[in-house]
């Protein structure tokens, strides 16, 4: 062909890719702000769960629209103290064609415990041990009520492939690990890039059912940006944008023909409150704070639309509908006149504070929170600077009191469903710092509730304790307890997702109801 | 030995000093970030053990001049470690990732001599007419505004309300390209898919023009005000009286000497568009070295942060002395000076 030719050939080939390319498949594209992590035993946030749930399967799934767990992998469990017996199914195949044994599910743990990363910490103390080909074990060093929880934690690796990539240095194959898939779940890794994207197609040989207008690739995106994002979705190459986007630009998705899709019930939005630095080591000077932060205006700032919101009124340190949470009758709200009471009696006075206010770099809903709360402290004297931290710095700041700012802002949630997995992470005095807990409180009355949730025999004895546990943080104010957390994706109409869309197929878990086998791709 | 080898020495020289130099002045900014990047890497579940261990690994509980020492001879075994953030050797990702840049910033820099030389030398030969009035105008709002506003723009402008052009990567989902040179417009075309180069190009338009617009408008500028300086020079005016063509004085009297210091500034230009490429990279979701960057930066992720820095200053370099030896072969007072130093 001629230079010419090739020219012309390109001329037209471009002319004609004006228009949106046709996909022979269905595909389904969605993003994520923070580069979702593969390997199952390092993942913890909620890129990394999406890609969990649809890569691995575990051996318990939570109940559908109600509380519960059901099995999964496991066609059954038996207890007896702290020793958990589960059987197997035997029909399951992991991805590479090898079959499920109860050997991969102690190699998971094993695996998981021994690189102690991502949610490892849930599994301490845990043993397990083959009982047969599809019978598997654990025992709990101690009492543990939220276990069978937990297991939806433990995702299942295939101990033969990953053993076949490990090295001398590399035990666990973490390498290979973080660029592919072992597991037996709906959805196997196509590639991965940390830098763009991580790309999925239906598995074939899955064990369940998949429905049939489930989408065949599915292409989690990383790292767009607002801008970017809405523009996709208008030009239709784009199917669920992430829960991070500004709710300005939720609401002008929405305007423009967007669905909302939801998910709910498993955490909240803290202010957390550095309770070992002057002046907020005293509980007065956090009441004040407490009391003075202006809850209907936080409200206001997170709407969506009339009806939906990325959350609702707080009413406590527990999110409504967990053990031990206060009815939504008991919302919080601003009481000026308590918080300059409890002013009265802090030792501090208001113009010797400055107060440290930071906000997540990543989550720029959070500098509205800190500019509302800088002008909130300010009727009461209170001066204070904005500071902002990327999530690396800032987990790394908090490691240490001293470092840790007078206050940050997270959204924290229960990563089992269970409200264990939600407050003892926080507030136990024994958990170092974390991002999870920069309050560093140290309160003998909480880690004793803390601790009667955990062994608690039946429902209302854990009810009665994360009751007590909730009115003692109240009391203590070591968080503003802001809202209570729901997570708002906008959505093209080309898919549906009930697990998003209807209560009674909720899961309960952050990030389960991604699980791409349930969705439906409408053409 | 020739004028332009000679100079060609003295630059390579002067280089690789240049390069020990930033590889040194990096090295201890990057460990000088607050947050500890074994801490980070692990995340916030590791216990203090793990997280002693992998400081020990990455020998960041040795004194600064022996973490130096091991980077020294790890590079020149051609191993620059392994990347916290993408956990791959940062040599695979910088392989992966800087052809993307290169690409888009190969593309802004062609826009940017092909559109602002032509610009500048109409604005000098219209000057105080209407042409130059306009170029000046618009060469100044693209002087003014920052590439990632251009990159918004641009998106806003023709791909939401005028879906002309695709918005985030480099190619459609559609195309499967086998990757040669990691250029897609080159691999396309070796794989015979004008379809697919059509579309990588395609892909390029936008994030392309909003990083060169405003090179486009400095060099315009530049060109024009030295197009006009040299139209006053007295060989320019003899010319114009033995009555040779305006088009033939603009082309073989004028330009020459004019492209000089406009060069120096497209070079210095196309340089730094490898390291300021990051917001557009961000904004049209493009995966390229310089998005690399700031991410590994953001997670004080050392290796990744020297890798890239260092493939940014050796690109820079080797862009300066191609400029030089341009310089140096338009201009006939350097290439002399040179001989006459030596």
């Amino acid at each position: 062909m001629t230079t010419k030719r090739m020219l012309l050939a390109a001329a037209l080939a471009a002319a004609t890719s004006l228009t949106s390319p046709a996909f022979a498949q269905s595909v389904l594209r969605l993003d994520e702000v923070a580069v979702g992590e593969l390997d199952p035993a390092k993942a913890s946030d909620y890129a990394d769960s999406i890609l969990m749930f649809n890569v691995y399967d575990t051996l318990v799934l939570p109940r559908q629209g109600g509380p519960g767990h059901d099995p999964h992998l496991a066609t059954a469990w038996e207890v007896d103290g702290s020793s958990y017996t589960f059987t197997l199914r035997d029909d399951v195949t992991f991805q590479s064609g090898n079959p499920l044994r109860a050997a991969d599910v102690v190699y998971s743990l094993e695996r998981m415990q021994a690189m102690g990363q991502g949610l490892s910490y849930l599994f301490s103390g845990v043993t397990a041990e083959a009982v047969s080909e599809h019978s598997v074990r654990f025992t709990l060093e101690e009492p543990y009520a939220p276990f069978v929880a937990s297991l939806v934690r433990l995702p299942i690796v295939d101990q033969m492939l990953v053993e076949e990539n490990a090295t001398g240095d590399d035990p666990w194959a973490e390498a290979f690990l973080s660029a592919n898939g072992a597991g037996t779940g709906a959805y196997m890794v196509s590639s991965h890039n940390p830098q763009s994207e991580t790309v999925m197609a239906v598995n074939d040989g899955y064990f369940l059912p998949i429905n049939d207008a489930a989408p065949d690739q599915v292409r989690l995106r990383y790292g767009l940006e607002a801008a970017t994002v809405r523009t996709l979705l208008a030009q239709g190459e784009h199917d669920i944008a992430s829960q991070w986007l500004p709710p300005e630009v939720i609401r002008a998705l929405a305007a423009d023909g967007a669905q909302l899709l939801t998910e709910s019930g498993t955490g909240a939005f803290y202010v957390k409150l550095n309770t070992t630095r002057p002046p907020l080591d005293d509980v007065n000077c956090r009441r004040a704070l407490s009391h003075a932060f202006d809850y209907g205006t936080a409200m206001q700032m997170i709407a969506i639309t009339d009806e939906i919101s990325q959350g609702s009124p707080a009413t406590g340190a527990i999110p409504v509908g967990m053990f031990g949470a206060n009815g939504p009758e008991m919302s919080l709200s601003r009481d000026m006149a308590a918080a300059e009471a409890a002013m009265e009696a802090c030792p501090y006075a208001p113009e010797d504070w400055n107060l440290e206010i930071t906000w997540i770099a990543e989550v720029p809903i959070e500098e509205r929170f800190a500019l509302l709360m800088q002008a909130n402290f300010a009727e009461l004297g209170i001066s204070s600077s904005i500071e902002t931290l990327p999530w690396a710095l800032f987990t790394e700041r908090v490691s240490t009191p001293e470092n840790t700012p007078h206050i940050s802002q997270i959204f924290v949630n229960a990563v089992t469903g269970d409200p264990d997995t939600l407050l003892y992470g926080m507030y136990h005095s024994s958990v170092p710092g974390t991002w999870q807990s920069p309050e560093y409180l140290d309160d003998a009355a909480v880690d004793a509730a803390l601790e009667a949730g955990r062994v608690g025999a039946t429902d209302a004895e854990r009810e009665a304790a994360y009751g007590q546990l909730n009115a003692r943080l109240m009391e203590l104010a070591p968080t503003i307890y802001g809202f209570d957390r729901q997570s708002v994706f906008a959505a093209s109409d080309r898919v549906r997702a009930p697990a998003l869309s209807d209560p009674d197929m909720a899961f309960g878990l952050d990030g389960m109801g991604f699980s791409f086998r349930l969705m439906e791709m409408v053409e | 030995m020739l004028p332009v080898l000679r100079i060609l020495l003295r630059r390579l020289g002067i280089s690789a000093v240049v390069l020990v130099g930033v590889s040194m002045l990096i090295f201890a900014i990057a460990r000088v970030i607050p947050g500890d990047p074994a801490r980070i890497a692990l995340g916030p579940s590791a216990s203090a053990e793990q997280v002693t261990a992998l400081r020990a690994e990455m020998h960041l509980d040795e004194p600064l001049v022996a973490q130096y020492g091991h980077f020294v001879s790890d590079v020149l075994r051609g191993d620059l470690g392994q990347s916290l953030y993408t956990n791959r050797p940062v040599t695979r990702d910088i392989a992966e990732f800087l052809p993307a840049t290169l690409e888009l910033v190969i593309f802004a820099g062609i826009l940017m001599v092909a559109l602002g030389l032509p610009l500048g030398i109409l604005a000098a030969r219209h000057r105080g007419r209407w042409p130059d009035h306009l170029i000046r105008v618009l060469t100044l709002l693209t002087v003014s505004a920052p590439s990632f506003v251009w990159a918004v723009i641009l998106m806003l402008l023709f791909a939401f309300y005028l879906p002309l052009f695709p918005v985030a990567g480099r190619i459609s989902d559609i195309y499967e390209i086998e990757r040669i040179t990691g250029f897609l417009t080159v691999d396309t075309l070796l794989a015979g898919n004008f379809a697919a180069f059509a579309d990588a190009l395609h892909h390029l338009v936008l994030p392309a023009v909003a990083l060169a617009l405003s090179g486009i408008g400095q060099a315009a500028r530049l060109t024009r005000a030295n197009m006009v300086e040299t139209y006053q020079k007295p060989y320019i005016e003899m010319a114009q009286a033995y009555g040779f063509f305006p088009s033939r004085i603009a082309r073989s009297y004028a330009f020459k000497p004019s492209l000089i210091p406009s060069l120096t500034i497209i070079g210095l230009d196309f340089a730094a568009m490898l390291g300021n490429a990051f917001l557009v990279e961000a904004v049209f979701a493009w995966p390229g070295l310089s998005r690399y960057g700031v991410n590994v930066i953001l997670r004080k992720d050392l290796n990744a942060i020297m890798g890239t820095v260092l493939i940014i200053a050796l690109t820079f370099l080797i862009v300066n002395i191609i400029v030089d030896l341009l310089i140096a072969f338009l201009n006939p007072r350097i290439r002399h000076s040179t001989r006459a130093a030596s």
